[in-house]
């Protein structure tokens, strides 16, 4: 199946970019927030949040400017919702991780093949790798952790985690995507 | 179960207060804190007590706010705290080079079958360390607490558009609160439908990875429903031409005298902090008496 939807360039920002932006941003919020409040797998001191695989997925979806908004807002979301306050580090770096896997948007062209869930998994892990390695390295400053703290205390758990959500969900979500893509023919 | 807004009207000073003056005194007062590598505890000390002050004045009832509290205890006093009073790590030179006195010196403890041991040393310098991380920390988490319970969701995208940020940019973020609801509404509706054809929300079987992937049910309907709906929000917009032409915004912001004064007040405490920064002082400080603790 061919991508159909707009092929605009890839960091063209209109109506699209406004209103999947949104819906990316409100969506994480949502997910991330039934996470801080519903005790959900966890190895170690890793935690999964599922959120994080349909941040990527708006990011291959709609480009980088989507995932960067879905991502900042929607963390900012999530934790307005859970009453935690506002960490911008961690917004910044959740947007990050939505917006690099959004630099792929083009390179993906049949949602169902192997090749293109190949693709959008490893721009996912780049994405989770930057995104989370800057929220961790900031905390430095923001926090007062040392490097080794960051590394290991934030950065490790948190990659593993996401990535680990995002090999799993991300595929059923772009499989899903194709077949409402095909229905609705844009 | 409801997604909800922390937010309710207060009639309080903190709520009076225009949003984009609350937004500017927070960024000013964290650029303040954490970019100005300020350590002196007597200078964190007067910004803390007003970020109390101010924590007091937005009235958050208990029990709407304690699992914030919970959540930023923990976290300021068992990972920064400990972080700062066992390694000093995080610090200024003068707290990472310590050679002060020993306050307290545990006996050391053999792990079996390695070659390790542990022996946690806690000194003059590092014990104040952790204090002034935690004040440090504390004052920024004060400020932040109280923004989701009390500035009116509805706000923030008017609020962002004066600040300057462009119109599309600031009308996504107003959608996206306005999308909260209606997804968290989905998400239960769709909960409630899969319950009704056998799935178990609450199952504990299976490995991590299973569990995972069973989640799909839940968060693929409601991501696609989603979707769907953006393609007919997206016709709307475009039959109204958004984006064509600058848009204006029902709610209107008007900075009163209050308002001025409050970013005044941001503004020079991040410039003092600046300052006092590029003169060479605000150097990590411990109490004379602090030091006797150790004879």
């Amino acid at each position: 199946m061919e991508k159909q939807m707009e092929q605009s360039g890839l960091w063209s920002f209109g109506t699209r970019q406004v209103v999947y932006g949104a819906i990316g941003a409100a969506l994480y919020g949502v997910f991330s927030w039934i996470t801080n409040v519903i005790p959900l797998p966890a190895a170690g001191n890793v935690t999964f949040r599922p959120a994080v695989a349909v941040l990527i997925f708006f990011g291959i979806a709609y480009g980088p400017w989507v995932g960067l908004i879905a991502g900042l807002v929607g963390n900012t979301l999530g934790d307005g919702l859970s009453g935690w306050g506002f960490f911008w580090n961690w917004s910044v770096g959740n947007g990050l991780m939505g917006m690099i896997p959004g630099l792929a948007m083009n390179m993906i062209r049949d949602y169902r093949s192997g090749r293109s869930i190949g693709i959008a998994i490893g721009w996912g892990a780049l994405g989770i790798a930057i995104g989370m390695l800057f929220a961790s390295l900031t905390e430095m400053f923001v926090g007062g952790i040392d490097l080794s703290t960051a590394l290991v205390g934030y950065f490790t758990p948190a990659f593993i985690g996401n990535l680990v959500v995002t090999v799993i969900l991300l595929p059923i979500l772009m499989v899903a995507y194709a077949a409402v893509v095909s229905r609705r023919g844009r | 179960m409801l997604v909800a807004w922390k937010y309710r009207p207060r009639n309080t000073f903190i709520q009076r207060l225009d949003p984009r003056a609350r937004l500017t005194f927070l960024a000013c007062i964290i650029l303040a804190v954490s970019g100005a590598q300020v350590w002196d505890f007597r200078l964190l000390l007067p910004l803390f007590i007003l970020s109390l002050v101010l924590y007091l004045l937005a009235r958050i009832e208990w029990r709407d706010v304690w699992r914030a509290w919970a959540f930023i205890l923990f976290l300021v006093l068992f990972i920064v705290g400990i972080n700062g009073l066992l390694a000093g790590r995080g610090g200024p030179t003068a707290v990472l080079q310590d050679q002060s006195a020993v306050l307290f010196r545990s006996p050391t403890l053999y792990i079996p079958l390695t070659p390790w041991s542990i022996t946690i040393t806690i000194t003059v310098v590092r014990s104040f360390f952790a204090i002034t991380q935690i004040v440090r920390m504390l004052t920024m988490a004060i400020l932040a607490i109280p923004i989701p319970y009390t500035m009116d969701p509805s706000i923030y995208g008017v609020a962002f558009r004066r600040m300057g940020l462009p119109d599309k940019a600031s009308f996504t973020m107003d959608l996206a609160f306005r999308f909260i609801p209606t997804l968290g509404r989905d998400f239960l509706i769709t909960v409630d439908a899969q319950r009704a054809r056998g799935y178990e929300v609450e199952s504990a079987r299976g490995g991590v990875i299973n569990r995972l992937r069973r989640l799909a049910p839940l968060i693929v309907p409601v991501t696609m429903s989603a979707i769907v709906t953006g393609e007919e929000v997206i016709d709307a917009l475009d039959l109204r031409a958004f984006g064509a032409r600058p848009r204006t915004w029902y709610r209107q912001l008007h900075f009163q005298l209050r308002d001025y004064l409050f970013i005044a007040l941001g503004v020079a405490v991040l410039a003092t902090f600046i300052a006092i920064r590029i003169m060479g002082y605000g150097q990590f400080w411990v109490p004379e008496w602090w030091y006797n603790l150790a004879k």
